[in-house]
């Protein structure tokens, strides 16, 4: 059972010393309590306290970190099944994979593919941050190590897949300090594995036959003094690896089984077998539930953009919504001439509206101004949308850069007409429709 | 040690809502257990598929639909099209143009059409209104009337109009109802209350519980999904035990990233591809959460879903 | 003669002139011969929906005879009349029915006769929606033809159905009125017998869409009371016959109005048989008998109404005049009255009228919106008071600001050119209340006054004497005195399994639902937000804990809460949504709790911001130590009353802190005899650390220090 913030905080010395980078011990007992900081950041915790903070605080799941630098990534430390119990805090990232078994040719265009896919979307970055490299015994070490050599040199983080040790060492010798995964333990070879990755530093992916397999190896590994581990989950079909990756992830969660507690791998190029349709139903799939790192054959924009979107919804915050930046977005070509019209900066409602606007086929310019994220109704109950705030981002970003006067504000906020009249004289004021699904017709009337 | 298995069979279940008649007739729903977890029991009904059409005919603007549809010449002959696609359980008509915002079709036109489309198909025939209103309370209750028989799925019964459309489709026709809600646990359990109050009976309730393409507030889809599924199964609650028939096509084909043209974003590529891919990623998803039924427009996104319902079940 | 003896009479001879014409019949057809009205599944749908059989000939005929019979007991009890009343139906629909046998066409233009299954289906689902309010059934001849016509125009003008029996379809017919299932007026037949026509919609319609049973009677029965909304107007003079089918259709829930004010006098069925010499009021009564509520889709005034008007600001040089409360005796106010003392729709101006006032002039008004309806409660005048502001700001060119005695009403000079008057801010209040509020106002009229005198009479009387007896009931509603809390789930849509529980003390933490908002939002939507939680099974009455309260909130957070305390910040506490309008927080250093405000940014002494701490408390998990509320609760009596109150609270930013002053110092002065206790509480200009606000506590000799130990 997790403890409570007050609980925690009964067993700190409750002297505010800051030494843990919190301002009062109860700030930071309720950041232990949350899982967003370490109970160890305390400096004069006793032993004993220590002791059971340790056990009762600590995630059911473990937060792994690959990578290094720039191209660090967290993977795991969750702690619900579904995001609305809190919030899922690690977002899958997904893999191109490469073989040694392919073609030179193949692979420098795989590798130069993969670059091609690289944009913002509200705030975030999006490009496929590893490179899964198979290694293809009958092509030997050599070819092996050479593509590891090429995908090195990308800058992305990169998921060694090899099972034989000398090879994997070899490997990890020219690319252990940007901190790869080496996914290669296996129920016969898990100590040399665990040798080999333990020396390098890199963290451990572990497969097996089936989850009894994979669970013992994991036991083993533990045993071993090994917890900086990912589970390759991948079976020999797409349902047994759903089963996997969902029977695991609720045995961690739900029971409690911290040996089941390590981010997963889902091969979804080895179960697509060349359908890239079936590919992206399989990506969404296991972003959706359980996958770590999704390693897929290619990533290109039909693939990138939905899936990416999607990656982006469920690893957000419930409590925190996604906004956009403040600012004016002209759509279908707006000019300086063209329609003003306002909403804010709920990312939910901009993506409506913008997108209503733009079936309209009309030109105009959407202006975007700071609402605390939060919806129409709730921004404007709340005080952060109101004849005030609109008129003074008018005021200080608008009116310079566009001649146009004519502002529209939502219908939902129709009850502003008057003030902002009032506060912004030379502008005529029009209330759209109270639903976006009604502004192609409004627009269609505007123009 | 082995890995200690745990399955979680619920001692709830989903209702099963069964659409058409004969042979080709489908059911939705009837698992006690979350989507696709087979390893904790069965699932009784695979998850299926519906293809769209519209009484506006074929787009012509994506090559694949216009391709598959070549030579039909009627919105009936789409309709038995449709219904040969591979992988395709069940054919939706959508009465888009009578939306009073846009075509403005009369009551009459569609009905015509409704009628065309019955006597063409003997796959289940599943219906949705124009998604205004007033509209479908004036549309929807002759559409039952035509459809009286075979045992369609009338949709777009919502908070406004659930009267009415709830009065013919599940009590005058006996026909099967969608009620659709937006996304809120909250009003589709509403909404199934009222309803069953109404008369319609539970069995012949599928919810539409509303849906996002993925990237655009997909999360609150996922949430209320979760939760709606979790009350049904977990909490036994019996307004919720409905399945869950969801239209993906529209959402997915309607965002920039499926309609934006190729000469404004070259390095996106062909806007065909792209639609298909926002519409299988947002049925997988919208699958994994608890749909029962989706709705998708291109062969190959109904193909590709088939598919993968198939590998998992 | 007994109206028992009436009915007896009447149906004893339907009864024989059925059972001659069956006869006959026979002799004319023999028993095999086939009967049934067409384009029905449902044989003879009266006495298969009564019984459960179906009749397919004339000998079956002869067998029902027996059973309609069996129901013909003669003990002087109402039942017995009701069932007499059935009887004579069922005998009605076998004369009608032999009327049909080899396909003959009884009723010609204008007349219907048997109306077929897939007319019932049509007309049902307008009838279930509510855009058929009602039935009406007119019988025999009105006094004049143009009576006639103009009552069955008054309910074609509602929308509602109007079948028609007797001579007044030759008087509809004269005056030259269309007819037809299109317009909704139904010409039945000129036989009395031909009313069964209408009695079989009913019960088909309880059939298909109430799933009744054939033979199910008495559900038939609870069907067609409460979902069928008929009524009978029968004109004089009645006959036996009459009477025995109109004991029918009572029995079947329908009421009878009659102007025939000699038969059967002295016998009384309220609500059932009204006899009303005036047929100008036939509609009102009938309405009012069935309970069947016209839906307002038009309010009548000359300019346009829409939400997309509130926010319309109407300058000086555009007002043709003004009315202000600020200045001159203004109120606006809703009374509960009884029904009876309420003419719905009545709009009455008392005093001049605007065209009678000089352009950008300056006057009294006062609105006395009188409502009344069985639900009606004096709990949600000041409910729907406050929705005043929305309803006439909706009016193009009409401003209106404020409430209660200080409200501002500008009407612009295009508003007063297209004709608006006084009497239309009645027509938009009417139409909206009604509306609105239709569950709980049968009947609403309003009465505006606009001369000085009858304005500041009735603001220093009336209203304010109204308006303290409110604040006296609000201020004596407490979680004690009243028997139910409402559970509130408005915002599950953010965050899905948060539940409020708002009790008299304490308001929802969006500080926006009190209890009488939830209470009201109950009545209004029975299927809401807002759902009733009984007090039951006390636990700990302390810590606000009851059996009751923790059932709600399991069954409304969809099981992810099992239990919350009302009154503890510590055990169970109250989970938090994310609308919260302050969070407090344990200040341990000082034995007490800091609150914090949302629009306050800055640090506090507890070491996090309002966000930090929000993001820790809310999406419906409980946080022990932590708790969102809102702003007015901070003076209540049950603030962390089991933690020893609002005496606790040692620290909140400065602008709160001014904002709460005076009541939260009233109540501290009440509980605890503390003078000023503000003046005890730091703020962000005193300390943002615990040791500054420590040393500051200790200055002022702060209660909490010297409490017991939080934890």
């Amino acid at each position: 059972m997790a403890l409570t913030g007050i609980q925690i905080f009964k067993m700190t010395p409750k002297k505010n010393c800051k030494e843990c980078g919190s301002p009062t011990c109860m700030a930071f007992s309720m950041k232990v309590a949350q899982g967003a900081a370490d109970i160890s950041a305390c400096p004069h915790m006793s032993e004993e306290a220590l002791a059971t903070l340790a056990d009762a605080t600590a995630p059911p799941m473990k937060t792994i970190k690959i990578g290094a630098g720039d191209a660090e990534y967290t993977l795991g430390g969750e702690t619900v099944l579904y995001r609305h119990e809190k919030t899922f805090v690690s977002r899958p990232r997904y893999a191109v994979a490469i073989c040694s078994c392919m073609d030179d040719a193949t692979i420098d265009a795989k590798l130069e593919g993969l670059k091609k896919v690289d944009y913002e979307r509200i705030g975030e970055r999006m490009y496929v941050e590893l490179i899964y490299v198979n290694y293809s015994a009958e092509d030997g070490q050599d070819k092996y190590l050479d593509i590891v050599k090429k995908a090195a040199a990308t800058g992305r983080t990169l998921v060694l897949e090899c099972t034989d040790e000398a090879v994997a060492k070899a490997a990890l010798d020219i690319c252990k300090d940007s901190k790869p995964v080496l996914n290669g333990a296996t129920a016969a070879n898990a100590e040399a594995m665990n040798a080999v990755a333990t020396e390098a530093g890199v963290v451990l992916g572990v497969s097996g036959a089936d989850l009894n397999e994979i669970y013992d190896t994991i036991a083993k590994l533990e045993g071993l003094g090994n917890k900086n581990l990912v589970v390759d989950v991948t079976g020999a079909d797409v349902k047994t690896t759903f089963a996997n990756a969902v029977q695991l992830r609720r045995a961690a969660i739900k029971d409690g089984d911290r040996t089941c507690g390590y981010p997963s791998i889902v091969k979804v190029a080895k179960l697509a077998k060349d359908d890239k349709y079936l590919q992206e139903a399989l990506a969404a799939l296991f972003t959706m539930k359980y996958g770590s790192i999704i390693v897929l054959q290619d990533m290109d924009y039909d693939q990138a953009l939905p899936l990416y979107g999607l990656r982006q919804n469920v690893f957000t915050d419930p409590q925190k919504p996604m906004t956009v930046e403040p600012g004016i977005y002209p759509i279908n070509g707006g000019d300086e001439n063209s329609l003003c019209l306002t909403t804010v900066d709920f990312a939910l409602t901009y993506f409506v509206v913008s997108g209503e606007l733009e079936r309209s086929g009309v030109p105009c310019n959407l202006l975007i101004s700071d609402a605390g994220g939060m919806s129409v109704l709730t921004a404007w109950a709340a005080g952060k949308l109101s004849s005030g705030t609109i008129a003074k981002f008018i005021e200080e970003q608008v009116k310079d850069k566009v001649s146009c006067r004519k502002l529209v504000i939502p219908g939902k906020v129709a009850v502003l007409k008057g003030d902002l009249e009032a506060k912004l004289p030379d502008w005529e004021i029009i209330v759209a429709p109270n639903e976006a699904t009604q502004l192609v017709k409004f627009m269609k009337e505007m123009a | 040690m082995p890995f200690n298995q745990k399955p979680q069979k619920f001692s709830a279940k989903i209702n099963t809502v069964t659409i058409g008649t004969g042979d080709k007739a489908i059911s939705l729903g009837g698992e006690s257990v979350l989507p696709f977890y087979t390893f904790d029991g069965d699932i009784e009904n695979a998850p299926k598929v519906g293809v769209e059409i519209t009484d506006n005919g074929i787009d012509d603007s994506l090559p694949g639909i216009k391709a598959f549809y070549d030579g039909c010449a009627s919105v009936a002959d789409m309709a038995k099209k449709a219904s040969q696609m591979e992988g395709a359980d069940f054919v939706v008509l959508t009465l888009v143009g009578g939306d009073p915002n846009g075509d403005n079709k009369s009551v009459e036109d569609l009905v015509a059409i409704v009628k065309e489309v019955v006597a063409a198909v003997d796959c289940p025939l599943v219906v949705k209104g124009c998604s205004n209103v007033e509209k479908d309370a004036a549309l929807l209750p002759k559409v039952a009337e035509a459809c009286q028989g075979t045992n369609a799925l009338i949709m777009s019964a919502k908070e406004e109009n659930y009267k009415a459309v709830g009065a013919s489709v599940g009590l005058a026709y006996d026909l099967n109802m969608g009620a659709e809600s937006a996304v809120d646990i909250n009003l589709a359990k509403q909404l199934n209350v009222i309803s069953t109050q109404l008369g319609v009976k539970a069995d012949r309730i599928a919810m539409d519980v509303g849906t996002a393409a993925v990237g655009y507030g997909y999360e609150y889809v996922v949430s209320a999904m979760d939760r709606i599924r979790g009350a049904a199964l977990s909490q036994d609650d019996a307004t919720l035990q409905m399945p869950i028939i969801t239209p993906v096509a529209n959402d997915s084909w309607n965002v920039k990233e499926a309609v934006a043209s190729e000469e404004d974003f070259p390095e996106w590529g062909p806007r065909e591809e792209r639609g298909i891919g926002m519409e299988i990623m947002t049925a997988a998803s919208d699958l994994v959460s608890g749909s029962n039924a989706v709705i998708l427009r291109h062969p190959q996104s109904v193909a590709t879903i088939a598919k993968m319902v198939k590998e998992l079940v | 003669m007994l109206l028992f003896d009436t009915v007896f009479n009447g149906n004893d001879a339907v009864y024989k002139l059925t059972e001659d014409a069956v006869n006959s019949a026979i002799a004319q057809h023999g028993e095999d011969k086939a009967v049934g009205f067409p384009d029905t599944a449902y044989g003879l749908p009266c006495y298969n929906a009564v019984t459960g059989t179906k009749i397919k000939t004339l000998k079956d005929i002869k067998d029902a005879m027996g059973v309609v019979k069996s129901l013909m007991t003669r003990e002087r009890r109402i039942n017995d009349a009701f069932m007499s009343g059935v009887a004579t139906a069922l005998c009605a629909e076998f004369i009608e029915a032999l009327k049909y046998i080899d396909g003959a066409t009884p009723y010609a233009e204008p007349c219907y006769g048997h109306l077929a299954d897939a007319i019932i289906r049509e007309l049902g689902v307008p009838l279930v929606t509510g855009d058929i309010p009602g039935v009406a059934v007119i019988l025999g001849s009105a006094p004049t033809a143009q009576e006639g016509a103009d009552l069955v125009k008054s309910y074609q003008e509602q929308g509602i159905l109007v079948t028609l029996v007797g001579g007044i379809i030759d008087q509809v017919a004269e005056v030259g009125m269309k007819t037809g299932a299109n317009v909704r007026v139904i010409p039945l037949g000129k036989d009395v017998t031909s009313v069964i026509h209408v009695v079989s919609v009913a019960l088909r319609a309880a059939l298909i869409f109430g799933n009744i049973k054939p033979g199910d009677a008495a559900n038939l029965m609870k069907y067609t009371f409460e979902r069928v909304p008929a009524f009978v107007n029968a004109f004089k003079p009645l006959d036996d016959v009459i009477v025995a089918c109109g004991a029918g259709a009572i029995a079947l829930g329908f009421p009878v109005v009659t102007n025939d004010m000699d038969y059967a006098n002295g016998v009384k069925v309220p609500k059932s048989l009204i006899r009303l010499e005036d047929v100008s009021k036939f509609n009102a009564a009938s309405l009012e008998a069935r309970d069947i509520k016209i839906k307002i889709t038009h309010i009548d005034i000359p300019v346009s109404y829409a939400s997309a008007f509130e926010g319309e600001i109407i300058r000086r040089g555009d007002m043709q005049v003004e009315f202000d409360g600020s200045r001159v005796d203004c109120f606006e106010l809703v009374q509960t009255k009884e029904a009876a003392e309420i003419e719905d729709h009545k709009i009455e101006l008392i005093g001049p009228d605007i065209d009678e006032f000089e352009v950008g002039s300056k006057h009294n008004i006062g609105f006395v919106v009188e409502v009344g309806g069985k639900k009606m409660q004096t709990d949600f005048e000041s409910v729907i008071e406050r929705k005043f502001h929305t309803y006439i700001n909706g009016g193009e060119g009409i401003m209106h600001t404020g409430q209660r005695d200080m409200i501002r009403i500008r009407i612009s000079k295009d508003a007063f050119n297209a004709g608006f008057r006084a009497k239309h801010l009645g027509e938009i209040l009417y139409a909206k209340v009604k509306n609105d509020y239709e569950a709980v106002v049968d009947r609403c009229q309003v009465k505006i006054y606009t001369n000085p005198e009858d304005c500041k009479e009735l603001r220093h009387g009336l209203v304010f004497n109204v308006f303290e007896k409110r604040d006296e009931r609000l201020l004596s509603l407490t979680d004690e005195s009243v028997d139910v809390y409402y559970s509130c789930i408005l915002c599950q849509a953010f965050s899905p399994s948060h539940v409020c529980v708002v009790t008299p003390e304490r308001l929802g933490l969006c500080g926006a639902v009190s209890w009488l908002d939830a209470k009201a939002t109950n009545e209004l939507e029975p299927e809401g937000a807002c759902q009733i939680i009984t007090k039951e099974g006390v636990i700990d009455e302390k810590l606000g804990a009851y059996e009751s309260v923790n059932t709600a909130v399991k069954k409304y957070s969809m099981g992810a809460l099992e239990k919350v305390t009302l009154y503890s910040i510590m055990e169970d506490p109250m989970t938090s949504c994310g609308c919260f309008e302050c969070i407090c927080g344990i200040e341990p250093m000082s034995n007490g709790v800091a609150i914090a405000n949302r629009e306050y940014a800055g640090a506090t002494p507890l070491g996090m911001t309002f966000s930090e701490m929000a993001s820790m408390t809310g999406g419906g998990v409980q946080t022990p130590g932590f708790m969102g509320h809102g702003k007015h609760f901070i003076s209540s009596k049950k603030f962390m009353a089991a933690e020893g109150g609002l005496e606790r609270i040692v620290w909140m930013p400065k602008e709160l802190k001014d904002f709460v002053a005076e009541r939260l110092n009233a109540t501290a002065k009440e509980m605890y005899g503390i003078d000023n206790f503000t003046d005890m509480i730091g703020d962000e200009t005193i300390a943002e650390d615990p040791e500054t606000l420590f040393t500051f506590l200790q200055e002022k000799n702060h209660p909490a220090l010297s409490m017991d130990p939080l934890m």
